[in-house]
């Protein structure tokens, strides 16, 4: 009932556009001949894209059943260390002076002549110690510390639970934020729901393909780039946003079309719609894509399991935008039919 | 949209631009107008305009120096939490006064007031929990005859711990005495410490009576009430030992207590004033031969003296200097890096359009970090990630935008139409994608572990200017650079043919 004159409001709008033009598709001469791509027919074949997402989550979900995550220190606790030694001593040197020590530590070899040292949780008074003892090796010479964190049980602990929080209350408030956009598209509140909870299939989808990869980098081939810590929540909460973003312009151009086009069948519709957003939503990741990959060049160790997460994240996003989402709503429309 | 295309809006985005350059280059225009040389060091950075000074304020990821998060235990009670928080804070500030920090961060935290976080740049971690974690009790003592006793101050004397102690005074403050000549320290003492102060004193006067300034009758050692920094029983009971006696009455070594050393012994003695007359109400003189520093180090020393709670270090961060140096200069180049790819882009695939949308970027960039400056948002490594990746969201609305124009075009929209119906058929998309992001913002920025509460700020902020640099700013170059015809060349629009208006 309110969409109608909703409907009317906007057909009037376009009648006073500026140069007295009709909607493009009555009155515009024969548009230049249809770009091939169109011709594609993603809802038809989702099945397949389906699949293809299963290939990769499935895998992901089974490192996650059988090797967890590997963590790092803001969630695990712990002391860490990051340093350099005046006189560059190999891995072995390091390692067999840290073994040599009362507390049980381990080595992690960085770029540039840098070395980790992780240690249980230290005071400061067995820091002190500790990073006195390794000033007394001569093999290894001065040692320059860059960074030590030292991260307690309480600590981490809650790292863990406010960013599983923040994912959470982020997915309900998106669902809402959706189901309320998209509730003038015929079918009301019903409708903005399947909206909103396609969107949000999609965004688990992203979700769970990273941190599926990042089990499988960081747990199960032990790669220190896989490790969870608080920039790996920074990037799935981007993610989340960012997969979000382009999924919202697809459904907003369904609703358009919707609207427009009244002659087509809902697949069509959304099939039109993916076909005429897929272009934005693939050169808008690109230049993301483009950053990121600036980051993990140039942005040093600090950043670049960000950088990954987040590339890893987004290009999923956009899979997931075009293959996913809006195919997904057809899917949950054929199971629960509005019209 | 047609208000957003009126001249009054494209003034002020001119001087929103010039301002944001003005603020940006804050350090070049004041060089420029001190002619100071450009590069290097020169004096009165960052530079002050009318109380106000432009610079990026640096995370200690950035500039280098100690994160604490320390849990406070052992509340005393019948106080309030907060109270109580406050105190602490109050006292930690103190301490690490003497460490010569600029700007020390020390805020309260925790759901209960249980938590206190500090943030000191340039200091490492051990100085960091030496100067904090020095625990220095203020007690009194009076002196009792003890026969065994030989060295000291005072020969066949030794202290007595009075009960007295620095969690009885509520302020101590440095001033010029009355006769205004010299400088003396006031403390006041809350109402339990103001009771046996009394007695004390009483108890000192009644011990020789008498003027101590007149009579030396009346200058006996039962007649000095001491003050001493850590001094406990253990010490006093090692009086005997004429070298420990000695050694421990030495003035307070700050440096020695906050990291003792076995087999070596301290000087503990803050103060050792005569008593002249019995005070009541709790207002008590320590006056000395104290120059103005030495009142206040000691008026400082006494109300820092104890913590009403225990602190347990939850986490520690410690960064060098030379690696958050690092850490600016590769997330500097990464911006750069990442501006200039996204830049040459936009051009190459969509020729003039594309140009335009670069100029609202490098607007957006400009506007950004000037609010970065203004308000100011303090910037982390992951604070400079939010900002770059909402370059790439910059990016996106003006690539809807164009999209959009372009698929007009085709339909065979005239230009200026087309421009317009561009920006508005876009418009719901842009509003939506980047409310949730905005939503994902708030709740990283409330909830979010606080390492990744930077990067939401940053995130935030470029989305809402993004918008602005969007809609306003590459929606009235495109308005403005269209009115021309020589511009409507399909090869500058990257359409195949464009209907002639």
């Amino acid at each position: 009932m309110s969409e109608l004159p909703d409907l009317k409001a906007e057909e009037q709008r376009e009648d006073i556009a500026p140069d007295g033009e009709a909607e493009p598709e009555a009155a515009a001469p024969a548009p230049a001949p249809e770009p091939k791509v169109r011709r594609l027919d993603i809802v038809g074949r989702r099945n397949w894209f389906f699949a293809f997402s299963l290939l990769v989550i499935v895998p992901g979900i089974v490192s996650m059943a059988t090797h967890h995550f590997a963590l790092g220190i803001d969630f695990a606790g712990g002391t860490e260390i990051t340093t350099t030694f005046a006189n560059h001593p190999s891995f072995q040197q390091v390692e067999s002076a840290v073994e040599a020590q009362n507390v049980s530590g381990s080595v992690i070899q960085t770029g540039g002549g840098g070395y980790i040292l992780r240690y249980p949780v230290l005071n400061q008074a067995q820091l002190n110690g500790i990073e006195q003892d390794l000033q007394n090796r001569p093999q290894l010479g001065t040692m320059n510390v860059q960074q030590i964190l030292s991260v307690g049980g309480t600590i981490a602990g809650e790292t863990i639970f406010y960013s599983v929080l923040a994912v959470v209350l982020a997915s309900v408030a998106i669902l809402l934020l959706l189901a309320i956009r998209f509730r003038n598209v015929p079918g009301g509140w019903r409708a903005g729901f399947q909206f909103g909870g396609s969107a949000l299939l999609a965004l688990l989808h992203d979700v769970f393909i990273l941190t599926g990869i990042f089990s499988i980098l960081g747990a199960w081939l032990g790669l220190r780039i896989g490790e969870l810590d608080a920039f790996f929540v920074t990037a799935v909460l981007t993610v989340v946003g960012f997969s979000v973003h382009d999924t919202i312009v697809v459904f907003d151009r369904i609703r358009e079309n919707l609207r427009v086009s009244q002659r087509l069948s809902f697949e069509q519709v959304v099939n039109l719609s993916i076909m005429q957003t897929a272009a934005r939503s693939i050169i808008t990741s690109f230049t993301v894509v483009l950053v990121l990959a600036a980051i993990l060049i140039a942005g040093g160790t600090t950043l670049q399991g960000l950088a990954l997460a987040l590339l890893i994240g987004i290009v999923s996003g956009t899979y997931s935008s075009i293959f996913n989402a809006a195919p997904l709503l057809v899917v949950w429309r054929r199971l629960q039919p509005l019209r | 949209m047609q208000l957003v295309l009126s001249w009054p809006i494209r003034l002020l985005v001119v001087a929103i631009l010039v301002f944001s350059l003005f603020v940006d280059g804050a350090g070049y225009v004041y060089r420029i107008a001190n002619h100071y040389p450009l590069q290097g060091a020169v004096p009165g950075l960052p530079p002050n305009f009318g109380g106000w000074q432009l610079f990026f304020h640096r995370g200690l990821d950035l500039a280098g120096g100690t994160h604490i998060d320390y849990e406070m235990t052992n509340f005393p009670a019948g106080q309030s939490r907060a109270d109580v928080q406050r105190k602490t804070i109050d006292v930690i500030n103190r301490r690490v006064n003497a460490l010569n920090v600029s700007e020390p961060e020390i805020r309260g935290a925790g759901s209960n007031y249980d938590r206190i976080t500090v943030d000191l740049a340039g200091v490492n971690a051990a100085q960091a929990q030496k100067a904090i974690g020095a625990v220095n009790k203020l007690v009194y003592t009076k002196w009792v005859k003890d026969a065994k006793v030989t060295g000291g101050p005072e020969a066949g004397y030794k202290p007595q711990l009075t009960g007295l102690t620095g969690d009885d005074i509520s302020s101590a403050t440095a001033a010029i005495d009355p006769n205004g000549t010299a400088w003396v320290v006031n403390i006041q003492f809350n109402s339990s410490g103001a009771d046996l102060f009394d007695k004390l004193t009483a108890a000192n006067v009644a011990a020789c009576p008498g003027d101590t300034e007149t009579s030396p009758s009346a200058q006996c050692p039962e007649r000095f009430l001491t003050i001493w920094l850590d001094l406990s029983q253990k010490d006093i009971d090692q009086w005997g030992n004429a070298d420990y006696a000695a050694k421990v009455s030495r003035p307070y070594d700050p440096g020695c207590l906050a990291a003792p050393k076995p087999g070596v012994v301290c000087g503990k003695l803050l103060t050792n004033p005569i008593t002249r007359e019995r005070i009541s109400g709790g207002q008590a003189v320590i006056s000395g031969n104290f120059t103005q520093q030495s009142a206040k180090d000691l008026a400082t020393g006494i109300t820092a003296g104890s913590l009403p709670v225990d602190l347990v270090a939850l986490d520690v961060t410690q960064v060098s200097a030379t690696l958050g140096a690092e850490s600016v200069k590769l997330s500097l180049a990464a911006g750069l890096l990442g501006l200039a790819i996204v830049v040459l882009f936009m051009i190459v695939y969509y020729r003039l359009p594309g140009l335009l949308a670069s100029l609202a970027l490098l607007f957006y960039a400009g506007a950004v970090l000037a609010v970065f400056k203004i308000v100011p948002v303090t910037l982390t490594l992951a604070g400079i990630t939010g900002f770059i990746l909402s370059v790439g969201m910059a990016v996106d609305a003006n690539v809807l935008i164009f999209e959009r124009f372009k698929e007009e075009v085709r339909a065979g929209r005239t230009i200026t139409a087309a421009v317009d119906a561009a920006v508005r058929r876009a418009w719901p998309a842009i509003r939506d994608s980047n409310t949730s992001t905005l939503i994902t913002c708030v709740i990283l920025g409330f909830v979010g572990p606080s390492a990744v509460k930077g990067f939401a700020v940053t995130l935030g902020i470029g989305v809402v200017a993004s918008l602005i640099s969007s809609i306003v700013v590459t929606h009235n170059l495109l308005a403005i650079v269209m009115a021309s015809n020589s511009m409507r060349r399909p090869r500058l629009l990257g359409v195949d043919r464009v209907r002639a208006a």
